[in-house]
């Protein structure tokens, strides 16, 4: 009887294990670099709540489209591009602090809402290929983004302030500067204890969109994303807008993304006018992937675990790596790899799996309809 | 009638979105205040001596302290500026807090406030002037933005720099 | 008159054929390119020239268009991961140097290290997306990338001490661009080259300014032999059968085929030329460029195969040779046009819109056959 119960508990812990393979995975990682960075204590405290405060908001607003079954989003990009445009136009008004903050966040709903909007729906002309899709819009709108900054600020979009232009009189600088912007939502409340820095206002807000998050899924709207993430025919049939739905979901991801990325840039203090957007989507991705999410299932735990795991070894792999190889750049390299590698890992689980219940579905139709035909 | 009510919805919605932005872009707007403790010469025919030493405070941290002939610099954001200065005029003169408030000009970005006139009650003309920036220095990384890279990470699809200039 | 009438009408009605089969972004394209050459003359740039570098980028980027065919046509969509072919071809290449073969002879080894890596790569690849039908072009691209910086990291690590391929000051690790002069630069672009300057001298006559146009023959020569090797591949038994498995798979598995074994065929196929493809376009190029550089070819490529008219289930060699010559009319024409116009070079962020529209508009289409 106890065999039993060992046998169950045992195999229970086993599937726990294999469920959280790439935590589990990260953990061990993270155990073997930070005694060989050798960094104190505090400071990775430190560096890993800034992180946190930093990118949390912009690894939340990827759960929309996994609730609508759209897959990770890689297009969360587009709302850190309308950031972009929102914190450029800002930053030439002259408007500072927390007002700067708001306001980039008000600008930047009608850009994100835009570019999810046509997101969204050329995502539902390729269903079934939703992800590489939003890959690609990635950089297509990039391209349009080049465009608006390089080349039509300045001479169409009225700039009043030479110093965030380039030289050659049009188009933006490769970084501009946010200098009375910086880190004011992180110094809101801020609490220091023994020299860790805690934005507390920040994690308010991260909060909120949690609760947000947590009530939507309850909403006629959130349960309506559901069924159309386990079953588009079916919730077809059941009278709910299928397409409507998934482009809201989208929309909501990219407007979120949006605000994230003003979060996000507050804390840097400087917008990197052409690679700022460029690797967010990846590295939320891999974060949000490495806290143990799937392709279609994530919830705000993973997203927290994820962030936390994530950018420990973030940190500490360089030095780690200089003092394995000798070469920091080798463990710079291998921290892009990790990112990759996780993405890689998660994508190949989530199709072999659909694959697999596919065959299965398959098989067991084919039973029915044999045991059918027996009976007849 | 549902429909109806989410049009109402949302364009109130819209309307307070608009109405905190307007909001923000009045109390938001930001702008560097220059002090200057210099003697100002023949204001309708009088001199207005620069004080030997003036600190300047804003909002309970002192952020220039000016001997003769210095500028200093603030940053400010609202219109509604409040300031404390603490005046040495002369050698060995006790210092004379004062506070005093101004009204900030909306448009401008850089503020000069020439100290001397400004406490002397002088009008508005005498003790305030626009700063104009030097012409942007050039930033050498910037000259050529438009090279192939962008300085663009891999990961954008774009072929290297080298792959269009060398043919 | 009546039979002109119906003449008209079935002259009409071919052409609107012909426009329905050319698609309508590739007629825009065409009529682009088109535009540029004609315009060229008129802003002062030298035509001649342009011809010669349009030519020339066709024979650097032909083959590694080429690469996409096999996987396109047993179903295996658009081959997102060439950055895996590309390291093969690298390893070919830094081995090749690294093991002391200069001149022509680099290349050929190059082409003979390459190919193990290839299969075997590549084998593996195929393995990879046969667990995953349906989600290959997701796979692919993070499959590419994930090589690619695990190579990031060999490449500093690996133990290469040629002294023209590492970094000087610590005498390890390949340095990001390494030049090919006194390699394989230029090796097939020299074999059986036509300067027209040199041809015109030797006859005495004067051509004019057709005399600044250049043919690099070998190198297209090997292009038309690779193009025809896949042509045939594609008549024979296995090649129709791969592309009845790209079709329609059930059919294919109906029919007796071992589906699996054909698309790891098909993959194996694409890494293999994808590798040749970089080799031929370093030997043009006349540098390797490693490190993140695997990738940037990758959208390049799969749009200049989607302008050409291919489909994410349909490709054919004519839609290689269309499809290479448009998009690198376009991003060679561009810049020095726009630049003798408007002083203003637009044409980076042209090529990323454009490139980026036609790979989104060719997902985007309604398809007909499977997924």
């Amino acid at each position: 009887m106890s065999q039993k119960k060992n046998a169950l508990a045992g195999k229970k812990a086993l599937e726990l294990l294999s469920g959280n393979a790439v935590p589990i995975m990260f953990i061990i990682i993270c155990a073997i670099f930070i005694p060989l960075a050798g960094f104190s204590p505090s400071y990775l405290l430190n560096e890993i709540i800034t992180r946190m405060g930093r990118n949390l908001f912009l690894v939340l607003c990827l759960l929309f489209p996994i609730m609508a079954g759209m897959g990770l989003n890689f297009a969360m990009t587009l709302g850190a591009m309308g950031a972009e445009i929102a914190v450029i136009l800002v930053a030439d008004w002259q408007i500072w602090g927390i007002p700067g903050v708001v306001l980039s966040m008000i600008l930047s709903i009608p850009f994100s809402a835009l570019l999810g909007f046509i997101c969204g729906t050329l995502q539902n002309m390729s269903k079934g290929r939703e992800m590489i899709t939003s890959y690609i819009i990635n950089f297509f709108i990039n391209g349009w983004y080049l465009l608006i900054v390089l080349y039509t600020m300045g001479p169409i979009i009225p700039i009043i302030h030479s110093s965030i232009m380039l030289p050659r009189g049009y188009g933006i600088r490769n970084t501009v500067s946010l200098l009375n912007m910086r880190q004011c939502l992180d110094d809101l409340l801020a609490i220091r204890i023994s020299g860790v820095k805690i934005p507390v206002f920040t994690f308010l807000l991260v909060g909120l969109l949690c609760l947000f998050i947590v009530w939507f899924r309850r909403t006629k709207l959130g349960q309506d994303m559901r069924a159309v993430g386990q079953d588009m025919q079916v919730a077809k049939d059941a009278g709910i807008n299928v397409d409507r739905t998934r482009i809201l979901s989208v929309v909501m991801s990219t407007v979120c993304a949006g605000f994230g990325m003003v979060i996000y840039l507050q804390n840097i203090g400087n917008l990197p006018t052409y690679t700022g957007h460029s690797q967010i989507g990846m590295f939320c991705i891999a974060a949000l992937l490495v806290g143990g999410a799937s392709v279609e299932k994530a919830t705000i735990g993973n997203a927290f675990l994820g962030v936390t795991l994530f950018h420990l070894m973030f940190i500490v792999a360089p030095s780690a790596g200089k003092v394995i190889t000798g070469d920091s750049m080798v463990g710079e390299y291998f921290r892009v790899f990790l990112s990759y590698g996780v993405i890689t890992i998660a994508l190949i689980m989530y199709e072999a799996k659909k694959r697999m219940e596919k065959s299965r579905a398959g098989q067991e139709l084919a039973q029915a309809q044999k045991e059918e035909e027996a009976a007849q | 009638m549902k429909s109806k009510r989410r049009i109402l919805f949302s364009l109130l919605m819209v309307l307070i979105l608009a109405a905190v932005s307007a909001c923000m872009l009045v109390i938001g707007r930001g702008h560097t205040l220059y002090f200057d403790n210099k003697t100002l010469e023949g204001y309708e025919g009088q001199d207005y001596k620069a004080y030997e030493r003036v600190v300047v405070t804003v909002k309970g941290k002192e952020v220039a302290k000016l001997n003769k002939r210095e500028r200093d610099m603030t940053t400010w954001i609202g219109q509604n500026f409040k300031m404390t200065l603490a005046v040495t005029e002369k050698k060995g003169d006790e210092p004379v807090v004062q506070e005093i408030s101004l009204k900030l000009p909306y448009s401008v970005d850089g503020i000069v406030i020439n100290l001397p006139a400004l406490l002397a009650g002088l009008p508005e003309e005498a003790w305030f002037s626009e700063f104009v920036p030097a012409a942007a220095e050039k930033d050498p990384e910037d000259e050529n933005p438009d090279g192939d890279s962008f300085g663009l990470d891999g990961e954008l699809g774009l072929e290297d720099g080298l792959g269009l200039g060398d043919i | 008159m009546g039979t002109n009438k119906t003449a008209a009408a079935a002259e009409k009605s071919r052409f609107q054929v012909m426009l329905e089969q050319f698609g309508l972004p590739r007629l825009i394209l065409s009529g682009f390119l088109l535009l540029l050459l004609v315009m060229a003359p008129f802003v002062g740039v030298d035509l001649p020239t342009q011809i010669t570098n349009i030519i020339n980028r066709f024979s650097w980027n032909a083959v590694l268009v080429l690469a996409l065919v096999p996987m396109v046509h047993s179903g295996c969509g658009l081959n997102f991961g060439l950055p895996l072919a590309v390291i093969c071809g690298l390893m070919g290449g830094t081995l090749s140097i690294q093991l002391g073969f200069t001149g022509a002879m680099s290349f050929l080894m190059a082409v003979i290290i390459a190919t193990p890596f290839a299969v075997l790569l590549g084998g593996g690849y195929g393995l990879l997306l046969n667990r995953i039908k349906g989600g290959e072009m997701m796979i692919a691209t993070y499959v590419g990338l994930s090589i690619m910086s695990f190579f990031c990291m060999m490449w500093l690590l690996l133990p290469y001490n040629n002294p023209k391929m590492v970094y000087g000051l610590s005498a390890s690790g390949l340095r990001p661009t390494i030049s090919l002069e006194g390699f394989y630069d230029q090796t097939l672009a020299n074999l059986f080259k036509i300067d027209f300057h040199e041809v015109a001298q030797s006859l005495h006559i004067s051509l004019g300014p057709l005399e600044r146009i250049k043919i690099p023959t070998g190198s297209l020569l090997v292009f038309a032999l690779l193009a025809l090797l896949i042509w045939a591949f594609l008549h024979t038994k296995t090649g129709t059968a791969m592309t009845a498995v790209g079709s329609n798979p059930n059919f294919a598995r109906a029919a007796g085929i071992n589906v699996n074994k054909i698309r790891t065929l098909s993959v194996i196929m694409s890494t293999w030329l994808g590798a040749m493809g970089i080799l031929i376009y370093q030997q043009g190029f006349g540098f390797i460029q490693l490190y993140n550089a695997p990738n940037n070819l990758t959208m390049p490529t799969v749009a200049a195969i989607l302008i050409g008219g291919a489909l994410v289930n349909k490709a054919t060699i004519a839609n290689v040779i269309i499809g290479t010559i448009l998009f690198q009319g376009m991003v060679t024409m561009t810049p020095t046009i726009m630049n003798a116009i408007v002083h203003m070079d637009m044409s980076e962020v042209i090529r990323i819109i454009v490139s980026q529209g036609m790979i989104l508009y060719a997902l985007t289409r309604k398809q007909e056959g499977s997924k």
